[in-house]
């Protein structure tokens, strides 16, 4: 039995298609992600809060949902829209269907819309605010109030709550939770990393009370500018401790420091994206999931160096500070879903800590 | 025995991006620095670092080379078989006043960076000199101690660490070897 759903656009625009999943009506701005598989990963990654997440591959479901792949606990995102919702899941590790996940986590999905055509529609108009409603009069309530956007602390909404550790025996890292992304603590803990999680509210003095051997800002969802307490935090912390920012951690490094950032047109959500690395030309093809970047005008004026730059488009994807040990991506290094290339950067970032220890031991010497 | 790879060439490549944005934060700046390289892989690393602070900060620093055979101290030594090959340093800047940046491959006992230390001096009177390498493999035999470091690698007194770089060896890695009695 099919249920009739419709995406109704701010512009005006409906489409109408099949419900699946939750049933809750829902509102955010729509993103589309061009990857071709990943959409449990991109799903429950935190990134997504608020947002109605469009699928452009046509096949969406086809090998399930299993336990092992989730990025959060909790999925945050609006709203899924694909073009054909696989009708049976088929894969040796699945353990539901997408229908069914969305279900239990009260995520509304639709179904037999052109996504592809809705892309370009974005790509030519910029991104929009959407609404998934199931009757017509719930299109003109949309329509009505679609000018005003709800605004929740979509940071503190993702973050957790209270400190949690991920103990082991190497390196102390402190990770300060911006929303992040599971696969970040998995990369640190097959290097070992002995990790504390503090919430996004965290003050310099908190993550420096851990004694840490190097900071990660993590990813999170949303507008950079709607998390000010960090900056002082960052700006104190750069000083004393080896800094990694990823994403939102990136923009917040790089508000920090005096630069500024921008809504993009309709941003980077996939996991093609090619960069290059300027100290070499090396490209990697990194994943991605930002629709705010750090403007390259906004640089000159500051201690920052652009490290990694956009193929297409020429946005800033790197920052490196000229004065202390601290780097930061617009990327995501820990892929899930999408390329490994980059995963060297955790690698980076502990050679970092370990290479700034020596320095620090030789001028304590001196 | 053969020889073990223990880092592979990618992780090289990083381990010289690092080093660059090293230099760039202790510095605080790029002006007055000239990179000298020790003679064959040195010059090679010097080359890299240069090019990947002209990619970065769009400045062109100055590379120099620098043969120690004639510096070493074991070149007076009567059953010391190897003649040492004289071949010319090739420094094209005034270094006085300058930063300069000694760069080599393997830092061992800190003999070669000891002679690196005489000849410069021999060629002016540098501001400061720091010294860069890829590979600190420890045993030091001299109060020497490098400023920047790509790969810190424990080894034994038997063992060879060699770098092959591209540009002279054909391919990129450093492996450890132990020496045949």
């Amino acid at each position: 039995m099919t249920k009739p759903r419709y995406l109704v656009l701010s512009d005006g625009t409906i489409y109408a298609g099949t419900a699946f999943g939750g049933t809750t009506i829902s509102t955010g701005e729509l993103v589309f992600n061009t990857g071709m598989t990943g959409y449990q990963e991109s799903i429950t990654d935190q990134s997504y809060n608020g947002e109605i997440l469009m699928f452009t591959y046509p096949l969406i479901g086809n090998y399930g949902i299993n336990f092992d792949d989730d990025e959060s606990v909790k999925p945050t995102t609006a709203g899924v829209v694909v073009h054909e919702l696989a009708r049976r899941a088929s894969n040796w590790r699945s353990q539901m269907s997408l229908a069914e996940f969305l279900k239990r986590h009260q995520i509304p999905g639709i179904t037999d819309l052109d996504t592809r055509s809705i892309t370009k529609k974005i790509r030519s108009q910029g991104a929009m605010v959407a609404a998934l409603v199931d009757t017509k009069e719930q299109i003109k309530q949309f329509l009505e109030r679609s000018e005003q956007t709800n605004q929740i602390d979509l940071v503190v909404q993702s973050s957790t709550n209270n400190a949690y550790p991920n103990p082991n025996i190497g390196l102390r890292i402190v990770v300060v939770d911006y929303g992040l992304k599971h696969s970040i603590l998995r990369e640190l803990s097959k290097r070992k990393c002995n990790v504390v999680v503090l919430p996004a509210t965290a003050t310099a003095q908190q993550v420096l009370s851990y004694q840490p051997d190097g900071v990660l800002l993590s990813n999170g969802p949303g507008d950079p500018k709607n998390v000010p307490a960090a900056l002082e935090m960052i700006r104190t912390v750069e000083q004393r401790v080896p800094l990694f920012g990823i994403c939102l951690g990136h923009q917040l490094f790089a508000l920090a420091n005096g630069a500024d950032t921008f809504k993009m047109k309709f941003g980077h959500r996939g996991f093609n994206h090619p960069i290059r690395e300027i100290a070499t030309n090396r490209i990697d093809f990194t994943a991605q999931n930002h629709g705010y970047a750090v403007a390259a005008e906004s640089i000159v004026q500051t201690n920052l160096l652009v490290t990694h730059q956009e193929i297409n488009d020429q946005t800033i994807e790197g920052l490196r500070h000229k004065q202390y040990p601290a780097f930061s991506v617009q990327f995501h290094p820990d892929a899930a879903p999408g390329p490994h290339d980059a995963s060297h950067l955790f690698d980076d970032f502990l050679e970092n800590i370990v290479s700034y220890q020596r320095q620090r031991s030789i001028s304590n010497h001196a | 025995m053969v020889a073990h790879e223990v880092v592979d060439g990618s992780s090289m490549q990083r381990a010289l991006t690092r080093i660059t944005y090293e230099i760039i934060e202790q510095n605080k700046g790029v002006d007055d620095l000239v990179f000298v390289g020790i003679k064959t892989r040195g010059i090679y690393l010097a080359k890299r670092l240069a090019k990947r602070l002209k990619q970065l900060e769009q400045i062109d620093v100055p590379v120099g080379e620098l043969d120690i055979s004639l510096y070493r101290d074991d070149r007076h030594i009567p059953d010391h078989h190897i003649e040492p090959t004289v071949t010319a340093s090739d420094i094209d800047v005034d270094i006085t006043d300058k930063h300069v940046i000694l760069v080599d491959d393997v830092l061992f006992t800190g003999r070669t960076v000891r002679a690196a230390l005489d000849a410069l001096m021999d060629l002016g009177r540098p501001k400061k000199i720091s010294l860069a390498v890829l590979v600190d493999r420890g045993h030091r035999e001299l109060p020497i101690r490098p400023d920047f470091v790509g790969k810190n690698i424990p080894t034994a007194m038997d063992e060879q660490v060699h770098v092959a770089m591209e540009e002279y060896d054909g391919h990129e890695d450093i492996t450890i070897e132990k020496i045949k009695e």
